[in-house]
């Protein structure tokens, strides 16, 4: 294997993924950590991550770079603040970030996301308004 | 009310008596040729190295016009139009850059699919929700969640689907499977299935990224849509090039890599095409040792992946043993049994193995006529990649797993169940 890209304070990706969830956290809150470093540490807490790291993860929700690595990490966590933190930032972004957050709550199934998405349908982006319908549809399948 | 500068009817007739029309003896069928209400149009998106070897086998079908294809390399994309027109001998070919505009032509019924896996399953689906039948190429998920979906949507909306497993049409596996099927091993034991080979695709995928180069023009190489629904990364040519293959963002490994051929069979064979095992235990783990993942069905029956232990007959072995027998068979078409079943094998030529790929082809065309499900079908496809990526999951965790196949959930492992999707970049989603 030729060269691999490699964070100077964290190493490779196995190196990282190596880690524990609380070192996971403590390169997502490290501002001098790379891109690489974060989203790697993304990586690794889909599988390990918990309540706890969902608090590190969601600002990352608005980070156009990182906005996928942090659902990659919520999408498949059983933690309840995981459906908090998508619900929250759906209330805040716009455009392509915002349609990806609407993905990962229908994925998720989270029933509670019901109004808000009752609200988005009806955006002025189509694509987000495209994106909410099928959501909506996903957590309440036709009968 | 008459509409200026309309044609009238008389005015029509005179002109048409005036100028004879000539139709051409291939659209009425004439000298063994199809015609066009007996073709199936055919659209092909990421048509490289394998998907060029099955468009040809498309191509020698007589009732099949290729229409358009679509690619995000341009390069790749002018290439297949060229071998298109070329066959045809005009310039008729469309060449896309983004699928929605291959999806939209509805003058095509059926879709070859043969980007990198990554693509897989989003294809295949957004293209049954567009009215298109689908051949997609092997492995056609890149999670149990993606396999599952696959299935789901595919038996919906009714529309024929064919994975590119083309050893189901492939004589010699053919045949050992339906020893199986009708008894002739007796009842079965134990079913083998080649995955790896370990040196050429090791079973663990890497999450490296390869340094960043300069990104091409989206006219060149539309980096984002060949990323697609996988995490972003920054650019680097060896991906595009084939390199993608062994990282964990874009790949399955070696167990999928082949598993999905031959625990695809081995499903097959044991009347097991709607279900999957239960049971995963891993074996192996060091990096050069021969590895194994022993797997068990709900009632008994045992199948082993494994990289190794083969009788050396060409790639892709699969192997049944029954209580009465057993059989053994790979690419190249030899097979090998038990001595008492010995007189029933066939002589199977290279040749004849080889024309699997055909034969698939065929199969799925047939069915788009009579919409049938072919051999490879979603559902078939679907649970013999939802047993590869839970053999796979089961090694890469390094422990035993215990599997629900009505529920697609891992028994009391929430690691294992976190790993059975993955998130899609946006705007992708299934």
């Amino acid at each position: 294997m030729g060269e691999v890209m490699r964070d100077p304070k964290y190493g490779t990706a196995a190196e990282i993924m190596a880690l524990d969830w609380a070192r996971l956290m403590g390169i997502l809150r490290d501002p001098e950590a790379t891109v690489f470093a974060k989203a790697k540490a993304c990586q690794r807490l889909a599988v390990v991550g918990n309540h706890f790291t969902v608090e590190a993860v969601a600002p990352l929700l608005a980070d156009p770079q990182l906005s996928h690595y942090a659902r990659f990490a919520l999408e498949p966590a059983p933690a309840p603040a995981a459906d908090q933190a998508l619900r929250e930032a759906a209330g805040k972004l716009k455009g392509r970030l915002l349609v990806g957050v609407i993905n990962s709550i229908g994925v998720r199934r989270d029933t509670e996301a019901i109004p808000l998405l009752g609200r988005l349908i009806n955006d002025s982006d189509p694509e987000v308004a495209r994106a909410a319908v099928e959501a909506l549809a996903r957590i309440r399948p036709p009968l | 009310m008459k509409k200026t500068g309309s044609i009238s009817r008389r005015r029509l007739l005179s002109g048409a008596a005036a100028a004879p029309l000539v139709v051409p003896g291939s659209v009425l069928g004439k000298n063994g040729a199809v015609p066009p209400s007996d073709r199936i149009t055919l659209g092909g998106l990421g048509i490289g190295g394998r998907g060029t070897a099955v468009l040809r086998a498309f191509l020698q079908q007589r009732d099949v016009q290729f229409l358009a294809v679509c690619d995000v390399r341009n390069e790749r994309r002018e290439a297949v139009k060229t071998m298109v027109d070329e066959k045809y001998g005009n310039r008729d070919c469309a060449a896309y850059g983004e699928q929605e505009e291959l999806f939209a032509r509805r003058d095509i019924d059926a879709l070859l699919i043969a980007t990198g896996d990554r693509w897989h399953t989003l294809l295949s689906v957004l293209a049954a929700r567009a009215g298109k039948d689908v051949f997609c190429e092997k492995p056609c998920s890149m999670t149990i969640a993606e396999s599952r979906a696959l299935a789901d949507t595919f038996q919906r909306l009714g529309r024929v689907y064919q994975a590119g497993t083309q050893r189901r049409n492939g004589a010699n596996f053919v045949w050992a499977c339906e020893m199986a099927r009708t008894g002739k091993l007796g009842r079965l034991r134990t079913l083998h299935a080649e995955a790896g080979p370990g040196n050429r695709w090791p079973p663990l995928t890497r999450h490296d990224w390869l340094p960043a180069e300069p990104e091409p023009s989206p006219q060149v190489v539309d980096w984002d849509r060949w990323l697609g629904p996988c995490p972003w990364r920054p650019y680097n040519a060896e991906y595009v090039k084939g390199g993608w293959r062994g990282y964990f963002d874009f790949h399955g490994g070696g167990i999928l890599e082949w598993g999905s051929h031959t625990v695809d069979l081995c499903q097959w064979a044991a009347g097991k095409d709607e279900t999957a095992p239960v049971e995963y235990v891993p074996h192996g783990m060091g990096a050069d040792t021969p590895y194994s993942i022993e797997c068990r069905y709900a009632d008994g029956l045992r199948l082993v992946l494994r990289d190794s232990g083969f009788l050396g007959l060409g790639s892709c072995h699969i192997r049944f043993e029954g209580e009465e027998g057993w059989v053994e068979t790979a690419d190249g078409g030899q097979i090998r049994t038990s001595e008492n079943l010995r007189a029933l094998a066939p002589a199977i030529s290279k040749e004849e193995a080889a024309r699997a790929t055909e034969n698939h082809v065929r199969d799925f065309l047939d069915c788009v006529k009579s919409r049938r499900q072919p051999r490879s079908h979603a559902l078939a496809a679907g649970q013999a990649h939802i047993a590869c990526h839970a053999a796979y999951i089961a090694f890469q965790l390094g422990r035993k797993l215990e599997f629900d196949p009505a529920t697609d959930t891992f028994l009391a492992d929430e690691e294992a169940n976190r790993m059975r999707s993955r998130a899609m970049r946006e705007p992708w989603r299934l």
